[in-house]
């Protein structure tokens, strides 16, 4: 493992814990964008800048200011008044679950044991992942595209049953 | 097949590589935001029948330079109720990938600090970043008018993000490469500008450019009539300095990318080519001006439907068009 990586590895941890340890919700996000920033870089560290930017183009740039904006537009919630010990506990086996099948795959899966790149670097193309995504991937993406279209219909219905509520 | 030698490889060490080129990206910045500013503020006089800086040196040219003496000299005030981390790191946040994106911009055969396959989506993504900053400033300035400019600011820059990127995709498709100075060879070599054939796509990227740099027409967030000035409202001295630098460095960076996408870059006769480049550029960059003192400002709500139902399914449907002859030619 190099220097690099171990640096990145460390920011990336150190951007998470910052993003569930801070009382704040928005530099909690902040925290979390520095996650994601590192781990562009350690996408660029194992040879495929692509996907580093579009990790920043997509999570840093997107994802994380569309939290932004979701904290600013929602009411604002009472201190700890959403904190009750049954979510509580329902967050923590969410997260335990969620940890373990995530462990379950990377235990699970055959992995180099070097942090060098060890594909050739046609395999990380632009061309080569376009083909990969909608050949061999096809099904994936496809399901994908449902879900996003799904939680923007949804989002359309929540918004627009508000909307009846405050007219009438 | 190897890349070709890149400024930065010419170089022994890496480290001395990246010290060098940003050393040299910031100095060309600087000179060519000292330089737009002192043309936007004669731009604009011309248009109003003024006469604009004549003091300081020939025609006024080093007022700028004065302006940013003073500025650099200037205390830096931090209001009390700021919230102090991301208040102070805003500033950095918005000008640093404002830095990196000029680094990829190919100035002549050859003449290329970075000469990457994903020039352009590096690009973008640089430009992403720099939302993160603007919404800290906003937050961070603990200010309503700072962050309701910083809302409009994001809000704006990420809708008008979509057809700033599918008009660009569109010049990809035909071209085959996202690398900026294939993108400038492929022009040359084939004998036209990609604004011959992508005309819809140039006028979409014009535009969406245009709002992506808050510029007038698009320049909701900073109207000074109801927000004084947006979301570097609480800043001063060198602080305000690096958010105004970065965002004439954005003016001029939109510019670079469609001078490289649809003006064919370097490529042109007799003058060599970073002359060809600049002068590309520097028209986008007076056509912009024009634009900014000449048209009023628009409503919020024009702005997005305008983005929304005009701008992205036009950029859609010739993305659609331009995929259907690329694969029938």
């Amino acid at each position: 493992m190099s220097t690099v990586t171990g640096l990145l590895m460390a920011i990336a941890i150190c951007g998470a814990l910052l993003a569930v340890s801070l009382k704040n919700v928005l530099h909690a996000i902040f925290g979390l964008a520095i996650t994601l920033l590192a781990l562009a870089g350690l996408f660029m560290v194992l040879g495929s800048p692509f996907v580093a930017a579009m990790e920043v183009l997509i999570y840093v740039g997107g994802i994380s200011v569309a939290m932004v904006f979701a904290v600013m537009l929602s009411t604002v919630v009472p201190k700890h008044a959403a904190e009750t010990s049954l979510r509580k506990g329902a967050a923590a086996l969410v997260a335990l679950t969620f940890l373990l099948g995530v462990g379950a795959i990377v235990v699970g899966a055959d992995l180099p044991s070097t942090s060098a790149p060890t594909l050739p670097a046609e395999l990380w193309s632009v061309a080569h992942l376009g083909t990969a995504l909608l050949d061999h991937y096809n099904l994936v993406f496809e399901v994908l595209s449902v879900v996003l279209l799904v939680a923007i219909i949804g989002a359309i219905v929540i918004s627009r049953r508000e909307e009846e509520h405050t007219e009438s | 097949m190897s890349p070709p030698e890149t400024l930065v490889d010419k170089l022994d060490s890496p480290w001395l590589g990246v010290v060098l080129g940003v050393a040299a990206v910031l100095g060309m910045l600087t000179v060519n935001v000292l330089f737009l500013v002192w043309l936007e503020r004669k731009v604009s006089a011309w248009i109003q029948r003024r006469m604009g800086p004549t003091e300081v040196g020939p025609f006024g040219l080093f007022q700028t330079l004065a302006d940013m003496l003073k500025l650099l000299s200037k205390q830096l005030i931090t209001p009390r109720h700021v919230d102090k981390p991301l208040y102070h790191l805003a500033p950095l946040v918005v000008f640093v990938p404002v830095v990196a994106a000029a680094s990829l911009f190919p100035f002549s055969a050859g003449l290329v600090l970075q000469d990457l396959d994903i020039g352009l989506v590096l690009v973008f993504a640089f430009g992403g970043l720099a939302f993160v900053g603007i919404f800290m400033a906003g937050w961070g300035s603990n200010n309503k008018y700072a962050l309701l400019g910083a809302m409009r600011s994001v809000a704006q820059n990420i809708s008008y993000e979509i057809p700033l990127i599918l008009a660009s995709l569109s010049v990809v498709l035909m071209s085959g490469t996202m690398n900026l100075a294939k993108i400038t060879a492929l022009q040359s070599e084939r004998g036209y500008w990609f604004i011959v054939l992508q005309p819809v796509a140039a006028v979409i990227y014009f535009i969406a450019a245009l709002a992506e740099t808050n510029r007038a027409p698009f320049d909701i967030p900073e109207a000074e009539s109801e927000l004084v000035a947006g979301f570097h409202t609480e800043y001063s001295g060198m602080r305000f300095a690096l958010f105004f630098f970065a965002e004439y460095s954005n003016v001029f960076i939109v510019s670079m990318v469609a001078t490289v996408l649809f003006l064919g870059g370097w490529s042109g006769p007799l003058l060599p080519g970073p002359v060809w480049f600049f002068l590309k550029v520097y028209a986008l960059v007076g056509l912009t001006m024009w634009v900014r003192w000449t048209f009023p400002r628009l409503r919020f709500d024009q702005l997005m439907s305008f983005c929304w139902v005009v701008l992205t399914p036009l950029a859609i449907l010739n993305l659609l068009i331009t995929a259907f002859v690329a694969r029938l030619v």
